[in-house]
């Protein structure tokens, strides 16, 4: 079979990495760089969407009704010691016979298990150490429960919120590659084509995409809680995580 | 006080980690012992690729070798073809058991691939010799390449499935083989165009994307026991693509001379008694049974008085 040019999706062990890299095929092609990283962005960007929603109202009211502390903490740090990898790994059997497909609903349900956690108690933490003397203040200048709950506790507690919601993030971007295991693609692509194919440049490549944007969806995230949190309330951030 | 007190504990774990992985090797020493008179020589270090059937078979050789008297270490089963040669070439592994057409394609892959195992054989013998490992008789059980599809696909050879625009899944070795994906689509051969392709990691994941039409075809095994269980087909490589895939062991040169020709003689031995249709019922065990490997390979050296 000598002479048959090497197509589809192989590129050759001997190509180098910046060799690699610098080529603009290898980041705008059809299974390119950019379409997986925005393959991965989205599906990253979902799964925020959908922990924050169910985390931080869960984590806000249990918290501000002093209510289900050891329960769903409990909950919570079972999702923490669940491992992403052998759920998604469970659940796309299960997708298949259900005619899902592999892709989104496992990796979408294993990352996002992974991404409640952080977020869940960082919120608990935030609105149940908010500052007493402010809480029982508003309360007597007549605020509502809601009012107390959303004016005072969660305005408080925003800074440790957000980087609640960083780490999770930073988390879900970090962890998402596994699905390239699972019959899907992103990013993580890469890392299983270099260790399939033994190929250096791709694994080493592929390691690099998945570190880089993990650490500057860190960064980014970082910068976004100092734009939009105000002075006052970052301040606070640092004396409160101190007491967590 | 409580710094000491900390390093008692960090003491204990690690002596009962130590304790308990010193029992483990005096179980392995000990049934290594029964084979009576033990061949002189060191130790065999052994290692299965990281698919239940590779798994299996490296069992089956060490657990034989280790009955014999032979003194065995193997390892956990990891990586694939391509990290097995890498431990025979740097003397991580002394024995490593792989199907003849795949090492081709490892060590030669330019050279023009065979469906005669002697053709194969003739090879590879020298691309091992060149890394300081030989290769033994190779056995009558093959397990080949296979493209599969569904059985109420309407194609009977791979060259039916040219214009049929089907959803190709393989593992991300297959994209980069000649004698695979390349092959199929190359126009010098197949020229097959897929409507999708998909990297599925090998294994039973195949055959759940085939059963639920993610996919049209897949690159498979012959020995996959799912194919027949979910009345799958095995189309015809009527282009004789797919190289000969019996299974050899290839073992150091250096060990094999240590032994001499009693070690040699008990591989070829083994070899000769594993047939395909034991590769099966061994995946049957372990891929529909959900058996462990180990226990798999011992109960058929036991069932065929090899131990």
């Amino acid at each position: 079979m000598s002479g048959i040019q090497v197509q589809g999706s192989a590129v050759s062990r001997d190509v180098g990495l910046w060799e690699w890299f610098s080529n603009p095929e290898t980041w705008t092609s059809e299974r390119g760089i950019l379409p997986s990283l925005l393959d991965t962005l989205t599906l990253c960007a979902g799964v925020m969407v959908v922990a924050i929603m169910i985390a931080v109202p869960l984590g806000a009211s249990l918290a501000h009704k002093r209510k289900g502390e050891i329960t769903a903490t409990g909950v919570v740090n079972i999702g923490r010691a669940l491992p992403t990898f052998a759920v998604a790994g469970l659940l796309v059997p299960i997708s298949l016979r259900q005619g899902w497909g592999f892709e989104p609903w496992p990796i979408f349900i294993a990352l996002t298990l992974l991404a409640i956690p952080p977020i869940y108690l960082n919120t608990y933490t935030a609105v149940r150490q908010s500052n007493s003397g402010a809480v029982e203040a508003a309360r007597a200048m007549g605020f509502s429960e809601r009012d107390v709950l959303f004016r005072v506790e969660l305005a408080l507690g925003a800074g440790l919120i957000l980087a609640g919601i960083r780490i999770a993030a930073v988390q879900v971007v970090a962890t998402e590659p596994i699905r390239a295991y699972l019959g899907g693609d992103g990013l993580g692509r890469y890392v299983r084509d270099g260790l399939g194919q033994n190929n250096q440049t791709l694994l080493i490549g592929g390691a690099i995409l998945v570190a880089g944007l993990a650490t500057a969806t860190g960064l980014l995230m970082g910068l976004g809680e100092r734009l939009v949190l105000p002075e006052g309330v970052r301040r606070l951030r640092v004396s409160q995580s101190r007491t967590v | 006080m409580k710094k000491s007190s900390l390093l008692a504990i960090v003491l204990a774990v690690v002596v009962a980690i130590l304790l308990a992985a010193t029992a483990c090797g005096d179980d392995d020493d000990d049934s290594g012992a029964d084979g009576g008179a033990a061949p002189e020589g060191p130790t065999i270090t052994i290692r299965g690729q990281d698919f239940s059937e590779a798994e299996t078979i490296a069992e089956v050789y060490a657990q034989y070798l280790q009955a014999k008297g032979y003194d065995i270490e193997i390892l956990t089963a990891a990586g694939f073809r391509a990290e097995a040669v890498d431990g025979i070439r740097n003397g991580d592994l002394d024995l490593i058991v792989d199907y003849i057409g795949g090492s081709q394609t490892e060590l030669r892959p330019d050279e023009d691939t065979s469906a005669s195992p002697d053709d194969v054989i003739s090879v590879i013998t020298p691309a091992y010799e060149e890394i300081g490992a030989t290769v033994l008789d190779y056995s009558p059980a093959v397990d080949g390449d296979a493209l599969v599809v569904r059985g109420d696909a309407d194609a009977e050879k791979i060259s039916d499935l040219v214009g049929k625009n089907f959803a190709f899944g393989a593992s991300a070795q297959c994209y980069e083989r000649p004698q695979c994906f390349i092959g199929y689509t190359a126009p010098d051969v197949y020229g097959i165009e897929f409507g999708e392709e998909k990297t599925i990691e090998f294994g039973p994941l195949l055959g759940e994307a085939l059963k639920a039409e993610e996919v049209d075809a897949v690159v498979w095994n012959t020995t996959a026991p799912q194919i027949e269980a979910e009345g799958f087909k095995v189309l015809e490589d009527d282009k004789g693509l797919h190289p000969a895939q019996n299974i050899a062991p290839i073992i150091n040169t250096e060990t094999l001379d240590a032994y001499g020709d009693t070690l040699s003689s008990d591989l070829n031995a083994l070899s000769a008694a594993i047939s395909t249709e034991d590769l099966l019922q061994w995946n049957t065990e372990t891929d529909i049974n959900k058996r462990e490997s180990d226990d798999v390979a011992a109960e058929w050296l036991e069932a065929e008085s090899l131990t």
